[in-house]
Parts: structure tokens; sequence; C-alpha cells
């Protein structure tokens, strides 16, 4: 990856986005007997059923499943975004369940970084000004955003691009850009949603180096879903959704799709 | 600060679109600015003073109003008879004549109005004319202008503007045939004209002239009088302290048995005005409440409109923000920022302007009402164009906005996921 420092060689100042917040239970994310239906007129669609799971600080985990398993649903109510139908969230010591939106829209600024599948970056500002968004509503003086805006684009190697503007970045790039806005805040718990989906095979790999590099370094804790066995092999540990359920195997279904993204 | 930094910067989203939205928003504001110029003038000259006021005597039952010119030196003292009785500050007469310096071809070029009174009233009386209120320059020139007309008694004042349509210049000579004073045709010469302003398209001649050639009618014509003989009294104004002295200057007059051959009415020049604009009534109630509510109805319908297509499209990005930690309100204030930003901006650029084209270009701009000249655009109006563009924004944007700021998150990226 052209002008990135590794991150051991950024000591200080990469200290200031490494997690420090593991809370005492172990766990970064913990989903207890989760269920989520969703009413559309009188009939019921059940989309998670009955789901269990937990994920260890600093883990890197792959979610995998075939489309309408469940995998954004999922990724949804670890986010925040979502509330369960029955069941509880918990991320570190917050039990996010039972919050209220009011409460949950600025527990997601300090608690979650976000990469999506197209990086969603605003175009009409630079890479600084998209990294910069988040620490908008985070009560810090000009200098510690900077600060840590500038720590974030080195990190995934990005600080000569400062005043570029996503249009004029390739994808890889804006998702570099997309993965230093997720970090800027310090979040505990990454959320990855197919991070490599709409990217070539070269700058995919690069976004999967950074992602290890930032749960190993930042001790970030990382749930990733993805269709694409490359980038999950990556993971700590991969689990498979299969109609709204956990599952240890890949779904024959599932397996078919994959063979052929392989092929 | 970072926000409005970002509303700003959201305006360049779509430069086309942006740019279509501000100039529908300018012209509309320019049509809004011209029109509530037009009543906030009208507004102004019939609103009631209560010091330093003009009364206006005229002929009590009939429009137009022709009395006697005999009525003039009494009027002009407030007919102040007893020792107590109130004298009026200042007066001034006024006589309408009319003519085309052309009888071949009688053109609106051709066609020339004037006020027939007293020159060295244009120095005291006439609105926008006084010398204390003119720039240093004007009101030396205006002086020396005044001056000459009352050694030359068929000097005239013209307007630039009226000038040029006459393609005449200052020190020409013409002569006019009177429509209204039929026969008594005036050679005038142009001593000057009025300083740039509202009376571009005025003249004014002196009123001995015309009442000189009045006197000398029936020389000419077998000794008898002409028609308007005693009729060539339009208006006089009375300049009072107060609305107390007014009352009582009106009570003199009213109660005077001098003026009864005619009857005369005395009311203030505000109230006279109005009633002068009672024949205009339907026109300015439509100006008022049709036309200029319809302009920014429009006007907020352009802005909503394209801050809908806006909404639309950002639909993810909303939800981009909401997943980051913006709140609902931030939203909000994000699209009716930019819709102010954008609103404002056209409505100040467009009504400044129009007041600086329209004042400082074209002098004024024609809009025949009553007998008022040319128009003006206040400099107040960049206030009015800037509360236009922002307030219409802000009636186009509330619904767009408010239907972001509830955008579901979910509902939103599961299109992408």
């Amino acid at each position: 990856m052209v002008g990135r420092r590794s991150l051991r060689e950024l000591v200080p100042p990469y200290e200031i986005l490494r997690n420090k917040r593991v809370s005492d239970n172990g766990f970064a994310v913990r989903l207890i007997d989760i269920h989520r239906f969703f009413q559309r007129g009188s009939e019921r669609l059940d989309v998670l059923h009955g789901l269990t799971l937990e994920v260890p600080h600093g883990e890197f985990l792959a979610l995998m499943g075939p489309s309408g398993s469940g995998k954004t649903t999922l990724l949804n109510l670890i986010a925040g975004l979502d509330k369960p139908s029955r069941g509880e969230v918990w991320v570190g010591s917050d039990r996010i369940s039972d919050y209220t939106e009011s409460k949950l829209t600025p527990w997601r600024t300090r608690n979650i970084g976000f990469i999506f599948q197209f990086y969603h970056l605003l175009p009409v500002l630079t890479a600084y000004e998209n990294v910069e968004l988040p620490l908008l509503l985070l009560s810090l003086s000009a200098r510690e955003r900077r600060e840590r805006v500038s720590t974030a684009l080195e990190i995934v190697g990005l600080s000569q691009r400062l005043h570029h503007r996503p249009g004029q970045m390739s994808g890889g790039e804006q998702q570099r850009v997309g993965i230093a806005r997720a970090v800027v805040t310090d979040p505990k718990l990454i959320i990855a949603d197919e991070p490599t989906g709409d990217l070539d095979s070269r700058s995919a790999s690069e976004i999967l180096d950074l992602m290890q590099e930032l749960q190993k370094s930042l001790s970030k804790s990382i749930v990733m879903v993805t269709h694409d066995p490359r980038a999950a092999r990556r993971a700590d540990r991969m689990r498979f959704l299969d109609k709204g359920s956990l599952v240890d195997k890949p779904p024959d279904s599932f397996l078919l799709d994959s063979q052929e993204a392989l092929a | 600060m970072k926000l409005l930094l970002l509303t700003v910067k959201n305006m360049r989203r779509n430069l086309i679109r942006s740019t279509l939205t501000a100039l529908g928003t300018m012209v509309l504001v320019f049509v809004f600015t011209l029109i509530w110029s037009v009543l906030s003038f009208l507004d102004a000259v019939t609103a009631e003073k209560t010091e330093n006021l003009k009364a206006i005597v005229s002929e009590r039952w009939q429009i137009a109003s022709q009395m006697p010119y005999a009525y003039a030196p009494t009027l002009a003292e407030g007919a102040a008879r007893k020792p107590a009785d109130v004298h009026p500050v200042d007066s001034m007469t006024w006589s309408f004549y009319g003519g085309t310096i052309d009888k071949e071809k009688r053109t609106r070029e051709n066609t020339f109005f004037a006020f027939a009174m007293a020159p060295e009233k244009l120095a005291t009386m006439m609105d926008d004319l006084e010398l204390k209120s003119l720039p240093a320059k004007d009101a030396a020139e205006m002086r020396r202008v005044i001056d000459l007309m009352k050694q030359k008694r068929n000097g005239t004042i013209v307007g630039w503007e009226k000038l040029k349509q006459m393609h005449k210049r200052v020190g020409d000579r013409f002569t006019v045939n009177s429509f209204n004073y039929k026969d008594i045709d005036l050679e005038l010469e142009v001593l000057g004209q009025f300083p740039d302003g509202r009376y571009n398209q005025t003249s004014v001649i002196n009123c001995d002239y015309l009442n000189a050639a009045l006197d000398a009618y029936p020389q000419s014509h077998n000794g008898k009088k002409h028609d308007l003989a005693d009729k060539a009294l339009n208006l006089v104004w009375l300049r009072v302290p107060d609305t107390e002295a007014f009352s009582r200057v009106q009570d003199q007059i009213m109660k005077s048995p001098l003026y009864t051959q005619p009857a005369v009415k005395c009311e203030t020049a505000a109230s006279g005005i109005a009633s002068f604009l009672e024949s205009y009534r339907d026109l300015i109630w439509m100006m008022r409440w049709l036309l200029a509510p319809a302009i920014l109805l429009t006007l907020s319908l352009v802005i909503a409109n394209a801050i809908s297509i806006s909404v639309r499209e950002r639909r993810r990005e909303f939800a981009v923000l909401r997943v980051l930690g913006f709140r609902p309100r931030h939203i909000l204030v994000l699209v009716v920022g930019e819709a102010v930003a954008l609103g404002g901006f056209a409505g100040l650029a467009s009504a400044g302007g129009t007041y600086y084209v329209i004042d400082h270009v074209f002098g004024g701009f024609n809009f025949p009402i009553a007998f008022f000249g040319a128009f003006f655009i206040p400099a107040a109006a960049i206030l009015w164009g800037l509360g236009a563009g922002v307030a219409t924004a802000l009636l186009g944007s509330v619904v767009p906005a408010w239907s972001a700021s509830g955008i579901q998150v979910t509902e939103a990226l599961s299109k992408v996921a």
C-alpha cells in the first residue's frame, strides 16, 4: 500500500485511537436469544429467531450467509440501528436493546465505527472533512480534532490526499477514507458491511490487510458481513447465518453462490 | 460553525440545480421588489403625519378640481381673518398645463405636461426638492435655475428623462400647443433640469407666465375671457406645523364665506392623495393581496421543489449521517439551512441589484398610477429581498427537511446491503 506507514511506526500518536475502554465482561458483543420479526399487514416475517452470539474483545468475526439470511438485520441490531423484537443486545457493558433512540444516537458516535460497502462519503467534502464529520458531534477542540483526523488518515495511508474529494479518489482510496472515518472516534467496535464488495481483488486485499492491522494494533473488535470467502478467511472466526439462525457450517445454497463468486 | 460550512458546501453539490433555483428566486424577488416599492411609496404618501404636514385645498365636489385663481392669496393664508387665526407656514399653488410640442404629430414623446407654480416654491414645498435636503451640488444648481426662472417667466425646468424623450436639451426653445388651455400656446425655454430622481419625468413652468397668457387672451378674442380663466387654480398646498394647526386651518377654510362658488375642501395631503388613489383601489388591492402573495407562494414552491428533489437524492447520505450520530434536528438544520442560505443569498443579490440598477442606472421605473412619475426602490428593499428569500425558503424547505430528518436508517440503507 503506497504511502501508508505500519501502525507500529506510528507510536505515538496512533495511541489516541487505540481502544482503551475494554469492559470487564470480556465480550465486545453479546446477543442473547435474539428474535426479530417484521409485521407486513397481517403477515409476520421472522428474520432472526432465537439467535445467540458472543464476540470476545479484539476478535475479528466474519458473518456469512446467503441473501435474505438476516445478516444485515443482525448488523443493524449490534450497531443500535434497530431493536430486537425479543432478546438482549450487549455491546461491551452497554445493554443497548433497552436504550431509547435519543440515547442510542450519541452512543453510536462514541462506540461504533461503520464501514459501508459503497463507502458513503459525502461528495462535497474532502477526505479530511469526511473523516472529521463524526468528531463534530463530540466535545473536542479544533486541535484535538485535527490531531485525530490526521492520525486516522495517516493510519490508512492517505496523509497526502487530505484535500481530495471522493470523486478524485479510487474506490480503494475512498474505502480507506471510510475506514479512517470509522476509527476516528476511537470506537470499541467496528461494523463492516461488505467492505470489499465494491472493490477489485487487489484493493480488497489491501483493505482487509488494513482491517487486520486495526484489529491487532488498535485492539478493535470487528464484525464483518461478507459474501466473499477470501475476505472471511482473513477473520479470526467465521459464523454462518441461514434463515435467521446461526449455523456452524455454510448452507448448501451459500456454497453454490460462493463457488460462482470465486469462479 | 462546521455544520454551517457543510450547508454552504451542499449548495455546490448540484451547481446547475442550485443556480437555477437561485435564478428563479432572483426573478421573483425582482418582481416582488418592484411591486412592494410601489406599494410602500403609496403607503408612505397616504400615511398621516403628525408634524410638519401638508394640506391640500381643492374643489369640493369635482375631480379634477378647478378653482378661480382669486382664491389663491387668501387660501395661502389659510383663510385667516382674525388675529387669533392660524396661518400656514408655507404654501404653493398648482395649475396643470398640458399640450404637445408637435401638433401635427401627437405622440407620447411629444406630449408635455407641467405644473404651473411659483418658482421659489420649488425650493421649499416640493417633496425631495427642498434645497436643504439636496446634496450641495444639486442644491446650488437648483438655486441657480430657480433664480433664472424668476427672471425668465417663459422658462421651464424639465426632468432629464422627459427632455431626452422630447429630444430637447437645456437652452432649447419649443412651443406647446395646449390640450386643456385651448389657444393658450406657450413658448417655453428649457432653463435647467431636476436632480436625478423622482422628477425625471416632471416639468414645471412659471404660473405667472400662464396667468399672463390667460389675462392677455381677451385682447385677441374680442374681449372674451378664456373658458378656464376662472378655473385655473387646480390645487393649493399648505404646510402646517402639526395636526392641531391643520385642524384649525381646515376649520378656517371650510367655514370661510369666501369659497362658495365653487366650494372647497381642505384635507391632509395623505388623505387627499388617498382620495385621488381611490380610483386605483382595485388595482392596488390586487397588487398587495393577490400578486405579491402569489409571487411569494410561487417562490416557496420553486424552493420546495428543488429541496424535495435534493432530499430524495440524498436519502442514503442522511441515513449515513444518522448512523454516524447526527440527530434528526441536525439533519433538519442542514436541509433548512441549505435552502435558507440559497434563498437568502439570491434574495439579497436580487434586491440589491434591483436597487442599484433601478435607482442608479435607470433613475427609477415608470409605473403609470395617479400623478406619480418614476418610482424608486428604497434602500430598505435590500432587506425585503433578504427577508423574502429567507422566509420563502424556510416555508418551502420545512416539509422536505422534516421528511429528511425522520428518515428510517435501516430502510434507507437496506437497498445497499
